[in-house]
């Protein structure tokens, strides 16, 4: 597919042509004529274009509904450009400290866990990829696995063991709960990291008189900086999006997160639709924040760890 | 993704010296964390093997406090007749497996949850891989590239709930899918999507196929970047079409990354439950009843937490198998 | 190495930002203890977010000032995760001590041993139970008091009937049948009656379905056992199936929410509905020049006796763990006096627990003042409450109606299956 094609403005594919004809006719095929080129181009942005009206048109709508009013939400024949647009819904949002609250809540557990996660997760992977020891199989299985007991089953019995431990209504409950949620995905994708990176680098630190840590955090941490930001960007929406657990081990709102902010306005006998929506742009637009600023880490980062893992 | 390889260049350049200092004979016997003999002794070598047991000792830590507790105790109950509910539960032992092995709802959600996981994990991985792919042509500048890259980012954003109820709206019989569908004369008087038996369980695969698809994405367009140009050029050299390249070249390269997700999306498509729950609750009548929306049930709406705990001792034994599987594959690769 | 900077600047800001939203947490979060002989008890509830913000804060902040020596935090959680949360508190034994309660919930908790007995209490403290329009009980003591009732009327779009032909609500099943029958026949997006058959939320089959037994003096039950193949069911029933066939209800019935109906109504696409009076303000609010009206929910032809009203209550328990049951207890009280009930049925658009309360209609739809007439001239109707797995067994029927509608399998079958499912309940 296009992938193969040569990285070359319209001038070095004009250049090109002869020798590659010359070469074989599979690089005729690729570089193509001019002509080919630009029918492929359309064909390539006619189907970004399709499939971004598949992943874009519902958040399109959501977001217009959030600057409609709660019937127009609902009227028939729906309405696209609102007829009644307000930013009611982000005014009443933004000026409830409960709310704001939720979001500082959410962001203070997530930037937790994100980088406890790490902190965790790298010092197992280190120890899965560069150490041989009696039980690492049996280990990699429990992580793996654990992670297939549906939480709502987890719910009661956990739910006793945070009050036992008396981290019921804490930060620190929420943090190690989603610590333990999202430890076995940042283990596993940074093993496969580190398993890229040659034994050498470490060892040759080692007789440099580092510590094995020493090695670990001053040459395969710098290295591996884009896998590291990967896993952390996974890890921090999985604790921002997180729900079910935030909910059963919070008491006040006070310590509670956006999901919960916005499951409340979900009411017995009705919803506030715009609010909701207008709570959930506003919810995404950090994690779209990051993402964009994290792009190129992002991108690069999970090459490296799950080529080879 | 372009600035790793001089930083891993300037280490390694940094590590040569020390390399001629004579560490290739230890990395020959590496495997077993090797003790240097020039600075540790023996008990220092009995030290070294423990440093593995320090790294994971976190990780233990709070697993085997907050992760296998829990589950014990939640395998412990599924060997009682009614916990929780029942103030002194006896011992029972594999009656409720039994029961909940021969029930027929139990049947029914696991083979919904089979055409779900599948479904969607199949979904996942095709649009994953194609739009990859698209993200990934040189035909298109970086600057549009990046635009249409945060775009097919956006479903990965929101929180389920959120998704339950957007889908909601969009596919009510009022809603604007089809209304589309109407103004087009593609349908006379709207499709109930999530209502009707015949099309609920599509519609919710549907959804998750919406909201899951970017994790593969952004995973695969990071593989793709990672393969190295000079395979394809031999590729062509050898006179490989696209296609003959695309199978020989691009799919066994992305593998390690297909299996690893593949694994992933496998176990958390299994048990996903708040999708199911607020778009169609298990009906219309069962038909996208899953083994979460099942557990759930008999957990909070019928109180039965043994039947609920067994329930999902045995989805866990599933997907213990699925482990095994993927940690042989590792080995492998090792 | 450029990103090795930045990711050390982005380190170390994420730290910095990570302590300083802790020091603002931990500023914040409340001191729990007090010393000078002050009780703190908690009220896990729903309704708080349900009311107009602020305002049952302020009936708690009453409560205070009339008793010093009590602090009353208010807990707060979304309608749809309350039970599972009170479960897990009561499973742990961190109830709290008041809770809100569903009447559809009462047995299990009660079963469980979670709940006091408010009987006990009642004697314990003196309390005069002859106010109180009804409790739930369980083996002849009380588990929960119905702090405020919900009644479900028939609510009917005069515009659409008007334009179908119709010129007063339907008073009768034949009636009803007819006006459903006509509106649907308008054409474009309209139905006659929308019924929402959601196995999330399964309480439309005791709004929307069971109510038409009991609004004709007929019961599901015999003896406390069920009793669904008896002809009042049957009847209801094929009632249903008869409309249904009809096309007179509203299409996505089988994932449809309470929440749902009422936006269809609201936005004029459904002629009638069962509906919460709770709705009134919500759709007066979000369409304005709606014209409706609301009457009791018809009955068989030529039925003259009292008619049955469904109702959903916001009920009232104490946590059998609670360490303060007398403070607790103190709580409630104020919750079911005269002048409080009164003021929190206004709030919530509610009819009161306590049966020399009334709600001040001063200020309410005028609809309010006719519902609450029809209210005192029918008797409140639902047998799911004190049921043991009440919601399940809404969950049961639901699954057999819906393939009973859908063509699956006969009325007769589709009954049978339910109270076959029904008495292993039991």
């Amino acid at each position: 597919m296009t992938t193969t094609a040569p990285r070359a403005t319209a001038a070095s594919a004009a250049a090109k042509p002869s020798r590659r004809k010359a070469d074989s006719f599979a690089a005729t095929e690729q570089a193509g004529s001019p002509v080919r080129r630009r029918i492929e181009k359309v064909g390539v942005i006619i189907a970004l274009c399709l499939g971004a009206v598949f992943a874009g048109f519902p958040v399109l709508w959501m977001l217009s509904s959030s600057f409609k009013s709660n019937p127009e939400i609902f009227a028939s024949p729906p309405s696209f450009i609102t007829k009644g647009f307000s930013f009611d819904a982000y005014v009443t949002i933004l000026t409830d400290p409960e709310k704001i609250r939720f979001f500082i809540n959410s962001y203070a557990v997530s930037l937790a866990v994100t980088f406890a996660t790490l902190i965790v997760a790298i010092l197992a992977a280190y120890a899965f990829s560069r150490y041989e020891f009696p039980f690492k199989k049996p280990l990699n299985v429990v992580i793996v696995s654990v992670q297939a007991v549906p939480p709502i089953t987890l719910l009661i019995p956990y739910f006793g063991l945070m009050v036992t431990l008396g981290l019921y209504n804490t930060y620190a409950g929420l943090i190690l709960t989603y610590m333990v949620f999202t430890l076995p995905y940042a283990i596993i994708m940074m093993t496969g990291y580190f398993n890229t990176l040659p034994k050498e680098l470490d060892e040759a630190a080692k007789v440099d008189g580092s510590s094995s840590f020493g090695a670990l955090w001053r040459i395969l941490v710098p290295i591996s900086i884009p896998g590291i930001v990967s896993v952390g960007i996974y890890t921090f929406m999985i604790a921002w999006n997180e729900y079910l657990f935030a909910l059963t081990l919070t008491r006040t709102n006070d310590m509670r997160t956006v999901p919960i902010g916005i499951q409340l306005l979900m009411g017995q006998h009705s919803y506030e639709w715009n609010e909701m929506m207008a709570m959930s742009i506003l919810g995404s637009i950090p994690v779209l924040l990051l993402f964009l600023f994290f792009q190129r880490f992002f991108i690069g980062g999970l090459t490296a760890g799950s080529v080879k893992s | 993704m372009t600035s790793a390889p001089p930083v891993a260049a300037a280490a390694s350049e940094r590590s040569t010296p020390a390399e001629v200092g004579g560490s290739r004979a230890r990395r020959a016997g590496s495997g077993l964390g090797p003790g240097s003999p020039r600075r540790r002794g023996r008990s220092s070598n009995g030290l070294r093997r423990l440093e593995p047991y320090a790294f994971i000792s976190p990780t233990a830590i709070l697993m085997i406090v907050l992760m296998l507790v829990p589950i014990g105790m939640v395998i412990g109950y599924s060997f009682m007749n009614n916990v929780i509910t029942n103030h002194n539960p006896k011992f029972v032992g594999l009656d409720n497996y039994v029961d909940v092995l021969t029930d027929e709802r139990f049947h029914t959600a696991l083979g919904n949850t089979l055409i779900f996981t599948l479904t969607s994990v199949g979904a996942h991985l095709v649009l994953g891989l194609v739009f990859a792919m698209l993200l990934n042509t040189p035909l298109l500048s970086n600057a549009s590239k990046a635009v249409f890259r945060t775009i097919y980012f956006l479903p990965w954003l929101f929180t389920v709930a959120i998704v339950a109820v957007l889908w909601r709206l969009l596919l009510n019989p009022n809603g604007v899918i089809n209304y589309v569908l109407v103004t087009l004369g593609l349908s006379d008087n709207g499709v109930e999507f999530l209502a009707d038996p015949s099309l609920a369980l599509a519609a919710v695969t549907f959804i998750n196929i919406w909201a899951g698809y970017p994790f593969f994405m952004i995973s695969l367009l990071a593989g793709l970047q990672g393969i190295p140009r000079d395979l394809y050029e031999a590729a062509t050299v050898d006179g490989a079409s696209r296609w003959q390249q695309f199978w020989n070249v691009t799919i066994p390269q992305l593998r390690p990354i297909i299996i690893s997700m593949c694994l992933l999306d496998l176990i958390w498509t299994s048990q996903q439950f708040a999708l199911i729950w607020m778009t169609t609750g298990g009906g219309p009548i069962n038909v996208t009843e899953m083994l979460s929306t099942f557990t759930y049930k008999l957990a909070f709406s019928r109180y039965e937490f043994s039947m609920a705990s067994t329930s999902a001792v045995i989805v866990l034994l599933l997907s213990m198998i699925l482990a095994v599987f993927y940690v042989r594959h590792q080995r492998a690769r090792d | 190495m450029s990103n090795v900077a930045r990711f050390r600047r982005v380190v170390a800001t994420g730290i910095a930002a990570v302590a300083a939203v802790s020091m603002i947490a931990g500023c914040s979060s409340g001191a729990p203890a007090d010393s000078n002989g002050k009780v703190t008890i908690e009220l896990a509830q729903w309704w708080e977010p349900e009311l107009p913000k602020g305002e049952f804060q302020a009936l708690i902040d009453e409560f205070e000032k009339e008793n010093p020596n009590i602090t009353v935090k208010l807990l707060s959680g979304p309608y749809a995760s309350t039970k599972e949360q009170l479960f897990a508190g009561s499973a742990a034994g961190t109830m709290s001590d008041v809770v809100g309660l569903d009447g559809a919930w009462v047995s299990d908790f009660a079963k469980q041993g979670s709940l006091a007995d408010l009987t006990q209490l009642f004697k314990d403290n003196k309390y005069d139970d002859s106010k109180l329009a009804s409790q739930v009980q369980l083996d002849g003591s009380t588990y929960m008091i119905p702090v405020v009732n919900f009644v479900y009327p028939m609510f009917s779009n005069d515009d659409l009937l008007a334009k179908a032909g119709v010129t007063a609500p339907p008073t009768n099943r034949t009636e009803f049948a007819e006006a459903a029958k006509k509106v649907s026949a308008l054409g474009g997006d309209t139905s006659g009656w929308v019924l929402p058959l959601s196995s999330e939320a399964p309480n439309g089959i005791q709004n929307d379905v069971m109510s038409w037994v009991w609004a004709s003096g007929g019961s599901m039950l015999k003896k406390g056992k069920p009793d669904l193949t008896n002809k009042d069911v049957t009847s209801a029933v094929e009632y249903i199936k008869g409309m249904w066939d009809d096309g007179s209800i509203a299409p996505g019935s089988f994932t449809q929410k309470e929440q749902d109906k009422v936006e269809e109504f609201t936005n004029g696409r459904v002629g009638l509905m069962i509906d919460s009076l709770a709705h009134i303000n919500l759709i007066r609010q979000n369409n304005p020049d709606l014209k409706f009206s609301i009457s009791a929910l018809p009955a068989v032809d030529g039925y003259e006796g009292e008619r049955g009203i469904p109702y959903a209550s916001w009920g009232i328990g104490v946590s059998e763990s609670s360490k303060h049951k007398t403070e607790a207890f103190k709580l409630v009280e104020f919750l079911m006096s005269k002048k409080i009930n009164s003021q929190l049925s206004t709030m919530a658009k509610a009819f009161p627990g306590n049966t020399e309360s009334e709600p001040d209609f001063s200020d309410a739809d005028p609809l309010f003042k006719e519902a609450f007439d029809i209210y005192k001239a029918g008797k409140p109707a639902n047998e799911f409450v004190g049921l043991p797995v009440s919601e399940d067994l809404m969950r049961q029927f639901d699954e057999q109606f819906q393939k009973t509608l859908s063509g699956d399998q006969s009325v007769k079958a589709g009954l049978e299956a339910a109270q076959k499912s029904w008495s292993a309940e039991f």
